[in-house]
Parts: structure tokens; C-alpha cells; sequence
């Protein structure tokens, strides 16, 4: 994949819209899903059409030197960030007395229908998420959702491997404790 | 253990159910998850904390035709505006061109 896009990549910088059609119909799910998890999804739709202008307008700048996702993750994710820091983040929570566990679902950890993600689950998971520190949530994100390593996050974030570690661990607990305050019945 | 640095051991619990710990580090966490009821019950909520994430990570929320159709016809738009830019800039290169010409301010380049 990563050689077809570079391929499509390098036609779309000289001009070629179906090159960069293309780009845009296989990694659309990408840009979408990332923008909803770090946005939400009230401002994911504009966020996603920002980015591809964004992809269209700086195309002649991918080097190719890491893979084509890479490079559009790291636009994904600093179009969200930015949208973000327009509306100021909220304090992450500080650990009150309680320690936040998040209890055992309703049918016990075997029960596949209480297992699964429902709605209201996954809307308790949004409304914590919105709670974290725009950078803690994006490395999580990237971390948890998405699978990355740290050197590939770190990469996305343009911060030291350290630094994308020591968010990817202060998102976690952050959102432990957000849970856990949501209702905490994941 | 846990009263002392709160966010530093709630963060080492939960770097630990990731499996992103090694070492001392990892033996010292596993130590007090088997010791202290308070460590067990974290490693545990991490751990369906997790589940979650990874479930939600596994959804491909389907995108909008809308989002995939504005990108591509901006695109086509961008374009039309760059290849009209560059032929307006030609045609008006050619017609200075050609003017100078009739000025006399510049020979003809000869042939051959």
C-alpha cells in the first residue's frame, strides 16, 4: 500500500485529481475515525473536509520518506488539535479521595451482550474522552485505538518518544478517573 | 503505598495493564497489584478500560459522502484555477513577447 500511495501521492503534487480522488476514497475512513475520536462527533465532519484541504493544498511537501499515513495522521491530528485549542480545554480532574474503579459490567465479564460496546457505553467512553488534555487525548487515541507505537506517535505529535509515553500515561489515568466519575459502568 | 504519589502509582497501574512496563519497574507494580486490594481493583478497572478502548478502536464508523465528495471536487476546483492561472500567465507571456517583438526592443532568435 504504502508504494501505490507514494505513487498517487507524487501525481496528486503535480496536479492529478484523480491520483489525489483516489488518496482521498482509501483513507478517508482514517481522517474520519480519528477526527471523531479526538473531536467528537459534532465538529469530526468539518475537521475531515479541513484536513483534506489541508492534504491537497501541502501534497508537494510529503517527501515520501515515511509512509503516506504517517504523514497524514500527523495532519489529522494537528487539524484536530488546532480546532481544539479554539475552544479551551477543560482541566483534567484532579484524583479526589475515591480511587476510580470502574466496576464489573451488569452480567459479569463473561456476559457477551454486557461485553459488548453499546451506545451508552460508548457515549459514557465520548464524554470522558472530551475531558482529557486535547495532546493526552490524541496520544491515546493514536495508542489505544489506533494501535501506533510510541516512536510512530511520537512522530504524528512532533514530541520525543518520552514525552509521547508520558501522555499516553497521564490520558490513561485521566480517563480512568473521568470514567469512573461518568456513571462507571463500562 | 498509593496515598504517598497518587497520579505517579495510578499511572504505573495502568502502563502496567498495557503491558508497557519492564524490569524493576514491572516487578515492583505486579508486587503491590498482589498485595494491596486498591492495586488489584485498578488493574482491573484498567484493564475493562482497555477493552473499551480497543473495542472502540475496532469500529470503522462509516464516512459521509459528503466529506469524501467536498474534498474531491475542492480539489477539482483548485486545480481548474491553477491550469487557468498558468495558461493566462503564458497567453499574457506571449502577447508581452510579441509586442516587445514589435517594438523592435528584441531580435528574432535565429533558426538553427
Amino acid at each position: 500500500m504504502t508504494s501505490v500511495d507514494n505513487n498517487l501521492a507524487e501525481k496528486a503534487a503535480r496536479g492529478d485529481v484523480q491520483a489525489f480522488a483516489r488518496l482521498v476514497r482509501t483513507h478517508s475512513g482514517l481522517v474520519y475515525r480519528v477526527a471523531m475520536r479526538i473531536l467528537g462527533t459534532e465538529d469530526c465532519q468539518d475537521a475531515s473536509q479541513e484536513v483534506w484541504i489541508r492534504v491537497w493544498r501541502n501534497i508537494q511537501s510529503f517527501r515520501g520518506e515515511s509512509a503516506f499515513s504517517t504523514w497524514l495522521y500527523k495532519i489529522t491530528v494537528n487539524t484536530c488539535l488546532s480546532t481544539r485549542r479554539k475552544v479551551r480545554d477543560r482541566e483534567e480532574r484532579e484524583l479526589g479521595d475515591e480511587l476510580p474503579y470502574l466496576p464489573n459490567p451488569p452480567g459479569g465479564e463473561d456476559d457477551p451482550e454486557a461485553a459488548a460496546l453499546s451506545g451508552e457505553r460508548r457515549e459514557e467512553l465520548f464524554r470522558a474522552l472530551e475531558r482529557l488534555r486535547a495532546e493526552h487525548r490524541a496520544a491515546l487515541v493514536l495508542r489505544h485505538m489506533e494501535g501506533l507505537s510510541y516512536a510512530e506517535i511520537a512522530e504524528i505529535l512532533e514530541v520525543p518518544d518520552g514525552t509521547a509515553k508520558g501522555w499516553a500515561n497521564r490520558g490513561r489515568a485521566a480517563l480512568l478517573v473521568a470514567l469512573s466519575e461518568e456513571g462507571g459502568s463500562p | 503505598m498509593i496515598g504517598s504519589n497518587r497520579w505517579e502509582m495510578l499511572e504505573r497501574i495502568g502502563a502496567y495493564t498495557a503491558g508497557e512496563l519492564s524490569g524493576e519497574e514491572a516487578r515492583e507494580t505486579e508486587l503491590f497489584i498482589l498485595e494491596y486490594p486498591d492495586g488489584r481493583r485498578l488493574a482491573e478497572s484498567y484493564a475493562r478500560m482497555l477493552v473499551l478502548l480497543s473495542q472502540m478502536g475496532e469500529e470503522k464508523p462509516e464516512v459521509p459522502a459528503a466529506v469524501v465528495n467536498y474534498a474531491i471536487r475542492r480539489a477539482y476546483v483548485s486545480a481548474f484555477f491553477r491550469q487557468a492561472e498558468d495558461f493566462l500567465a503564458g497567453v499574457g507571456q506571449a502577447y508581452l513577447g510579441a509586442f516587445v517583438y514589435y517594438l523592435g526592443l528584441r531580435r528574432p532568435e535565429p533558426i538553427g
